[in-house]
This record gives C-alpha cells, structure tokens and sequence, in this order.
C-alpha cells in the first residue's frame, strides 16, 4: 500500500517535470534541426543531421550581439542600482528614526502595490519630456531602484540586532563605514536573492522596454526576439535559435543560485 | 498623474486640452473596453487552478525525502525564463497546421484544435501558458507556508488514521490560510493584468479576444491616445484595489 502510494506520488510528479521541459527540450531540438526536417511529420525529437548553422544564421540576420549587449548593459545597471539604493534606503529606514519616516515608508509600500501598468504613460511621458524615450537609458532609469528593493533590504537590516551598530560608532567607524563594512556583508544572502531576482525581471522585462525603444540598434533582446516573430514568422529554427541563446542566463543564474532564488520568493514574498 | 492625465487630450507638440470627464464617458460606451474587461476577468480563472496544482505539487515535494530541491528547481525553469521566449515556444506548439499539439491531436480525434485563432480556444491556450508558467513560483510560495505550520497535529492525525485528503482539508488548509490569501492575492493580480502572453502567443487575435492591459496598450501605443489609454489605466487600477488592499494588509502582517 505504501509502496503504491509512492508510485502514484512520482508519477505526479514526473507528469509536471516533463510539462515544465518539454517546451524547452523541443526548443533545443529545433534549434539543431536543419530546414528540410522543421515541418516534417512525424516530428522528431532528435534531429536527423545535427547542425549549428541555426545559430550562425540568427546571428547573421539580425543585429543579435547588438540586442544582447543592450539587454546585458541594462540589466547590469538595473541590477547595480538596486543592490545599492535598495540597500542605502533600506539601511536608513531600518536603523535611523527621522521625521516623515513613517510617510516616505508608506510611500515605499505604496509603490509595491500600484500596478505598473497603471503608471506606464506617465512614465512614458516623463521620458518623452526629458527626451530619453529610444534610448537604453530611459529603460535604466525608473527601474533603478524598486519600493521592492528597498523593503527587501529594510526586513535585512531590521533582523541585525542594534548592538552591531553601537559597537561599530564606540569603534570609530563613521556612518558610511558601519554600513560597508559591518551591515552590508551581514546581508549578503539577501543581497544575492535581490540581485538574482531583480536580473531575472529586468533580463525578461518586455512591455515597458517594447514601449520606449523604436530604433532597431537599441532593442533589447526580448523586444528583437518579439519583432522577429513577426519578420521570420514561418522560420521557427531561426527563432527556436535565438530564443535559445536569449533565456540561457536567467536559467542558468537560477539554476547555480537555486537556493537563492527559493529565499527570495519568500523573503520578497510581494512582488 | 494617470488621473490628470486622463482629463486632457494629450496633443503632441501642442498644448494639451482639458476635456474633463469626456474620456470616461467614452469608456463606458465603448464595446471593447467591455469585451476587454470580460476577457481580464475570466482569466482569473487560472487563479484557483493554479492554487490547486502548485499546492498538490508542493505536499507531494514535501513528502520526499530526498531530491526536494531537483524538483523544485526543474519547476521553477519555466518561471524564470523571460514571458516572450515562453509565448514564443508554445505559439510553435500551439501552432495549427504544423504544431506538435495538433499532430497529436489528430493522431488520437482525426482532427485539430484551433489554439491561436478561434474564442475561446485562444483564452484556454493563454491560460495553459500562464499556469505552465506561475506553478513552480506558487510552489515554492506553499512550500515554504507547509514547512512553517507545524507537523505535530499532522502526525497526530494520521495515527487516529486520517486519510490523504482529510488531512489535507481540515488540518493542512486551514493552518494554510495566510499563504492561500498570499498566493490569490499574487496570482489573481497577475491574471488580470495579462499583456504579453497575448501580444506574444496571438498578435492576429481580434480586439475582442484582448485583455484590458491589451487595450490600454493598443490605445495608448498603437492609436497614440494617450489620455485615453491613462483611463483604461484607472479602471484597471480601480479593479486591482481589492489585490492591492489584500497585499497591504499581508505587508503590514510581516512589517
């Protein structure tokens, strides 16, 4: 009895390992698969005459390493800049009272609720105003710090005990010092988690990014892989390729960072 | 400011017009800002769906006693791969004529399903790209709320020879209710505001097929209406309030 209920238990669970992969063992598939075998039936798992030239040819047929610099430029920026404001907002609104600090930390809550889709024209707007919508930079700067950011490195800091801070001042340290070298290292696993989420977003981010760029040499990559299914509509090997190489970080940085990932769910718990 | 500006007639290079409420008079007249909102509301149909997959999932991952975390990380691939890549994937399995779904599907019936092209077809391929994409984030999310109730009425129970599902719903679920709240508020949120899923998987659908994000984008970016776009936005905030108070009231509970 209990060796068919564990059974029935892997089976479920195999049932929902091969949902969640075979979109992607078929993408890796047809990546490979030369243009006679793509429409064949019966489709074939492993391709008859492996080939690469897929991946030459995405990169060949549109600016490819163009759009992938562009999404690696603004996502290590995005990433950079909440690690870093994330964490001096955070630190303050944790450790320090001030005037107003209940206010602006209810403005920061505010901003994890609002939707962002609600405040996408105003944002749009204000870029056109400053002219920096077609441009890297106009993706960059509202997403360079998040109401997200700063309350996952608030809930940090409020979990290191008050006393580090008090010994660190009778030490001689200055403010800044306390934060660098005494509370920061303190949350490295957070800052981790914040990272590795904030690059998973930024690197898939689309709406927001299809929205400000029009000039093809600033695509990111999401926005070119989009365009491109409408340009090459019926070449799906071309596409399954360049898809390929546009998911393999986010994957891979979980994958190595797993546990990371898990933590920040649940650490985040909002977003 | 999305209220503002949804007063004005936004006018490029041009000083901008007060119409007052002209814009949300339109709205309430306008089909498709009616077929919009049906479509964003039956998506919140995978809210429950969802809920009940990642759930089972994580008591069954729970279970194991070893290899907890390959299976959750197998799970959570989907989760992080970036929505357009996802969209595109399954647009090439959905695919009517040279799909694998439908190669399949006329094996078994002899004929073919229209995923992309047909209502309400097309709303089922959507949900199934949603829900293929949210379980493993909702898992990790029950997986976590399952290890933080505590274990001891549950092993208490299964002594007085509680079976499976009663556990499961009168000692798991109701320890389970912060979680629960945390996951519909999540999910639900995230249903309603479905955009590129649909922008990806069915460009070609008709207005009528789209979601209410769908619309404030196409009104907004493709017919350049700005203000009328930023009322779309209200009502879609208006909407979402409800998620919005619920997430507050669980922010506050973890403050």
């Amino acid at each position: 009895m209990k060796f068919l209920k564990l059974i029935i238990l892997y089976i479920i669970l195999f049932i929902f390992i091969f949902i969640a992969i075979f979109p992607f063992v078929w993408l890796v598939s047809t990546s490979f698969k030369g243009a006679e075998e793509i429409f064949q039936m019966p489709p074939k798992l492993i391709p008859e005459k492996f080939t690469i030239q897929n991946f030459k040819e995405v990169w060949m047929a549109i600016p490819f390493g163009r759009y992938y610099l562009n999404s690696f430029i603004v996502t290590l920026f995005v990433v950079v800049g909440n690690i870093f404001l994330g964490s001096f907002a955070g630190f303050v609104l944790a450790k320090f009272n001030f005037r107003y600090k209940k206010l602006l930390f209810l403005l920061v809550i505010m901003s994890l609720v609002i939707p962002q889709e609600m405040i996408l024209i105003p944002n749009y707007l204000i870029l056109l105003n400053l002219r920096l919508t077609d441009s890297l930079l106009g993706i960059i700067l509202p997403s360079l710090v998040s109401g997200f950011s700063i309350f996952m490195m608030r809930q940090a800091f409020l979990s290191i005990p008050q006393e580090f801070m008090d010994a660190a001042i009778v030490d001689g340290c200055n403010l800044f010092k306390v934060y660098w070298k005494v509370f920061l290292p303190m949350t490295k696993p957070t800052l981790i988690s914040l990272g590795l989420l904030i690059f998973i977003s930024t690197w898939g981010d689309f709406l927001f990014p299809l929205i400000i760029l029009r000039s093809q040499e600033n695509y990111t990559l999401q926005v070119g892989l989009s365009y491109m299914t409408g340009t090459f509509v019926d070449n799906f090997r071309l596409i399954a390729a360049g898809s390929l190489l546009a998911m393999l970080p986010s994957v891979l940085l979980t994958i190595f960072l797993s546990r990371y990932f898990e933590r920040g769910i649940f650490e985040g718990g909002i977003k | 400011m999305t209220f503002s500006i949804s007063l004005f007639k936004i006018k490029f290079f041009e000083q901008s017009e007060f119409i007052g409420l002209k814009n949300f008079i339109r709205l309430f007249s306008d089909k498709y800002f009616y077929s919009a909102l049906l479509n964003s509301i039956i998506y919140l149909l995978v809210t429950p769906i969802l809920a009940v997959i990642s759930l089972t999932l994580a008591v069954l991952v729970r279970d194991l006693n070893r290899g907890q975390n390959i299976f959750k990380t197998i799970y959570f691939i989907p989760v992080v791969t970036p929505i357009v890549i996802s969209g595109i994937i399954w647009r090439y399995i959905f695919n009517e004529d040279s799909g694998i779904l439908n190669y399949f599907i006329s094996l078994l019936f002899n004929s073919k399903i229209n995923w992309l092209t047909s209502y309400p077809e097309n709303v089922f391929s959507v949900m199934i790209l949603t829900i293929w994409r949210g379980f493993g984030y909702y898992l990790i999310i029950f997986f976590a709320g399952l290890m933080a109730i505590s274990n001891d009425v549950e092993e208490a129970a299964i002594l007085d020879g509680a079976g499976f599902f009663r556990r499961m719903f009168f000692i798991t679920l109701p320890q389970l209710k912060p979680t629960l709240t945390l996951v519909f508020v999540l999910s639900g949120s995230s249903a309603i505001k479905l955009f590129t899923e649909l922008y990806i998987l069915i460009p070609g659908a008709p207005l009528s097929h789209k979601t209410m994000v769908y619309y404030l984008y196409h009104q907004a970016f493709e017919k350049f209406d700005l203000s009328y776009g930023s009322t779309i936005g209200i009502v879609v905030f208006i909407i979402t309030l409800g998620f919005s108070y619920l997430n507050l009231k669980l922010i506050e509970r973890e403050k």
